[in-house]
């Protein structure tokens, strides 16, 4: 009988903590942040709005992407994992899995419709879910579909490894259009006010993109190329300024909505993400491990992040 | 059963296959050892050289350049990178195309590090040895200085060929093979020469002979083959005469017995003449018992593997003892013996056998001796050794039947007269007792002056 609990006891030890939730440090309900999402040891660091840490979470999973969601929560799911996971913020506790199944590349909250959009490059498709991570409906795209923008009931898909980007019409989730786009094209932007869509992009093969595409958003028509450095891959925008990170020139590309450059500057080693935080503009550099804090063109703060910074989310409570 | 020549032949032909499989193996890691560490070395220091240019920022179009003019003095090809696309920039993104350095790579350079690969490179669409070094500024790629070299790969190399390689290596080892066959034919030859004259030994031609042709081992076993044969040619040669001998010296008594029985039976003589006949016939008789019993005993003592028992002896005792049976023998003749001996002298010997040897020789002295004339025996210790000297100044031994005296038969009297009554076995005897008794016999003589005869014995050391 003894032997026979030796043998047991680990075991149901192992599946007691196997089983029970695993919990990370809680992010204050009123605290502001920002949080990289680091892909090559996968965790996610946040900090406040004078760069300090608050937090960081490790994950077990390789998570390869996060969306903060309504209620305090964030979305993490990755291109290898067959699921999503919800957590809550406040309490660091796991909420809900969705099963998305392999090759989640990318997610996208429309405040308008109040739908999570996530799009999958093994089957080439965009699927929505509502706030409870109900699936809602599912559209079949381009190939290899990732970065995506809403507007007006509409939602812009670019087909990274295709050459078109899908419109979907969100409430029936039917592919309403398809504009033709450069290949290996990432990032896009939807300025209203102008009627116009942005879109950054790798470029194809081993010839780099220097240039973001300005396609008119009712039409789809390419009526613009704003030159920038060497591959901008995302856009972030405060009020009138646009931050564009081009990753492969370690540059901060700054323009006005009407793509008139305000100024340039070189931040980070191969930067991917960008993004503006009360009145700063945060960029993490993937290759070192660093966030940047910029304020008034210069950089302000540097601080270190977790292994692979990709993402940059960001909260502000007003 | 296999020839030895072909298991030699074997031997060397897989000798031969090991060697140059060995060697092959061998040059592939010499040239992996060698020359691909010592391009590998020679690449980096390049590549250091160059980096060094590198001041930090952007990768200028006259960096590039400058690499690329260093391909003019180089043998390695040589270029700079800038282009964060074919850097592997991109890859938290999915990546279509053949980037020149993978993700892994990358990191590696972002730490500073050189990168070294060697094998199978598509972009170059052959093997090659590669070093990339890292263009860095505050962590940032901003290129790489990017150094190859083919490799010559000796398979490679071959692959084109490789029918002609293995075709000449076929060739080659049939050459060797014909070449070591007809080298082993050539050192073989006298062996298979040996064995035919073995063969004909066994036949019984015992005049074969090989020519001896080389100075080697199989030459000296030629030579000893050869002695080999002459003994036994010798031997056999020998036997023959002495059993003509023999059969010779029985026919004649045995004619003299046959002829006078057979007058006697058929009443041809009477009388007086019939007393004298088997007066003959019983001397002839008597002769060749004595013949038969002598011939017994050589066949007997050439036994070396049947060793008589030996004891210590004190010599004069047995000297006296033999002069003593032939004591009257001597006296009839009017001969004086004379003894001078040591009384000290012990030698480890059989009694019968010495008094065999004894009685035989002083038999001969008198026999050969004329009357009143003196034979004298004398022993003494010179050199540790016992001196038996027998002299006489009878008829004597010519110089050229010397060498020959101790052969069972002969005879210096070649009429082989009976008047001189030996059967020619007694010195035969006498050398092999001394043999067997591990001692000398030594005959001197001069013809018509006497003859001395000297055994060295083993003195049986006192204790």
């Amino acid at each position: 009988m003894k032997r026979f609990l030796i043998y047991i006891l680990p075991i149901y030890l192992l599946l007691m903590v196997g089983c029970s939730d695993e919990k990370f440090p809680s992010i204050n309900h009123h605290q502001s942040f920002v949080a990289s999402m680091n892909i090559l040891e996968p965790s996610m660091t946040f900090y406040d709005d004078l760069g300090d840490e608050i937090a960081e979470w490790k994950f077990e999973k390789s998570y390869t992407g996060a969306l903060l969601i309504p209620h305090d929560r964030v979305l993490l799911y990755g291109k290898q994992l067959p699921e999503a996971d919800i957590y809550e913020l406040s309490s660091g506790k796991h909420l809900a899995t969705i099963d998305t199944g392999l090759g989640i590349t990318n997610s996208y909250y429309d405040e308008e419709s109040k739908l999570i959009f996530m799009t999958n490059s093994e089957t080439n498709t965009v699927t929505s879910y509502n706030q409870h991570g109900e699936k809602f409906g599912e559209c079949q795209l381009g190939e290899y579909p990732m970065s995506m923008d809403s507007y007006n009931g509409l939602l812009y898909v670019v087909n990274y490894k295709d050459t078109k980007l899908s419109v979907v019409n969100i409430d029936t989730m039917t592919l309403q259009n398809e504009w033709s786009i450069e290949k290996s094209s990432n990032g896009i932007l939807v300025l209203p006010e102008e009627g116009e869509l942005w879109i950054g992009g790798h470029g194809e093969g081993s010839k780099p993109n220097q240039t973001v595409d300005v396609h008119q958003l009712k039409t789809g028509e390419l009526i613009d190329q704003i030159n920038v450095s060497i591959m901008p891959v995302e856009f972030a925008r405060n009020g009138q300024e646009i931050y564009i990170i081009n990753h492969g020139a370690n540059e901060l590309y700054v323009t006005n909505s009407d793509g008139e450059t305000l100024w340039a500057n070189e931040v980070g080693a191969n930067p991917f993400a960008v993004a503006s935080f009360q009145e700063k503009i945060v960029v993490a550099g993937f290759d070192d491990n660093k966030l940047y804090f910029i304020d008034r063109k210069e950089i302000r703060k540097t601080v270190d992040t977790g292994n692979g910074p990709f993402q940059l989310l960001v909260r502000e409570v007003k | 059963m296999r020839k030895l020549s072909i298991k030699i032949w074997s031997l060397i032909i897989i000798f031969l296959t090991i060697t140059v499989i060995f060697m092959s193996f061998f040059t592939n890691f010499l040239y992996d050892q060698l020359y691909v560490k010592d391009s590998e070395q020679s690449m980096i220091e390049i590549g250091e050289r160059l980096q060094s240019i590198y001041k930090g920022g952007k990768v200028t179009d006259e960096m590039v350049e400058k690499v690329e003019d260093y391909n003019m003095y180089s043998i390695f090809n040589v270029f700079a990178v800038r282009n964060p696309r074919e850097l592997s920039a991109c890859v938290p993104f999915d990546i279509d195309y053949n980037t020149l350095i993978g993700p892994d790579e990358r990191r590696l350079l972002l730490k500073g590090e050189t990168v070294t690969k060697i094998g199978y490179e598509e972009r170059f669409e052959r093997e090659i040895i590669s070093v990339i070094l890292p263009l860095t500024d505050q962590n940032r790629l901003e290129g790489i200085i990017y150094l190859y070299y083919p490799l010559a790969r000796i398979t490679e190399l071959a692959n084109s060929e490789v029918m002609l390689l293995i075709g000449s290596v076929v060739l080659f080892s049939l050459v060797i093979a014909y070449f070591v066959h007809k080298g082993l034919c050539h050192i073989m030859r006298p062996l298979n020469e040996l064995q035919t004259a073995v063969e004909k030994m066994s036949a019984g031609n015992y005049g074969t002979r090989v020519q001896v042709s080389s100075n080697d081992e199989i030459g000296n076993l030629t030579e000893a083959f050869n002695k080999m044969a002459a003994a036994i040619q010798k031997e056999d040669e020998e036997k023959k005469t002495f059993l003509a001998t023999v059969s010779h010296e029985l026919r004649t008594p045995i004619s003299y017995v046959k002829g006078y029985s057979e007058a006697i039976k058929n009443r041809f003589i009477d009388g007086k003449e019939k007393d004298e006949a088997i007066q003959l016939i019983y001397r002839e008789a008597n002769r060749m018992e004595r013949l038969t019993n002598e011939l017994l005993q050589l066949a007997r003592s050439n036994k070396e593997n049947e060793p008589f028992e030996m004891y210590p002896i004190v010599l004069s005792e047995t000297i006296r003892e033999s002069v003593n049976l032939l004591r009257n023998q001597a006296e009839q003749k009017g001969i004086q013996i004379e003894i001078i001996v040591d009384e000290s002298i012990i030698v480890l010997g059989n009694e019968e056998k010495l008094k065999q040897v004894m009685i035989n020789l002083i038999e001969n002295a008198i026999h050969y001796s004329s009357e009143k004339a003196s034979i004298c025996v004398l022993t003494k210790i010179i050199e540790g050794n016992a001196l038996i000297k027998i002299t006489d100044n009878g008829i004597g031994i010519p110089e050229e039947d010397l060498p020959h005296i101790t052969e069972p038969f002969y005879r210096v009297n070649k009429a082989r007269s009976r008047a001189d009554g030996g059967s020619g076995l007694g010195l035969s005897i006498v050398e092999d007792i001394v043999k067997q008794h591990n001692g000398k016999l030594v005959i001197q003589s001069i013809l018509g002056t006497g003859t001395t005869v000297m055994i060295e014995l083993p003195i049986m050391e006192e204790l």
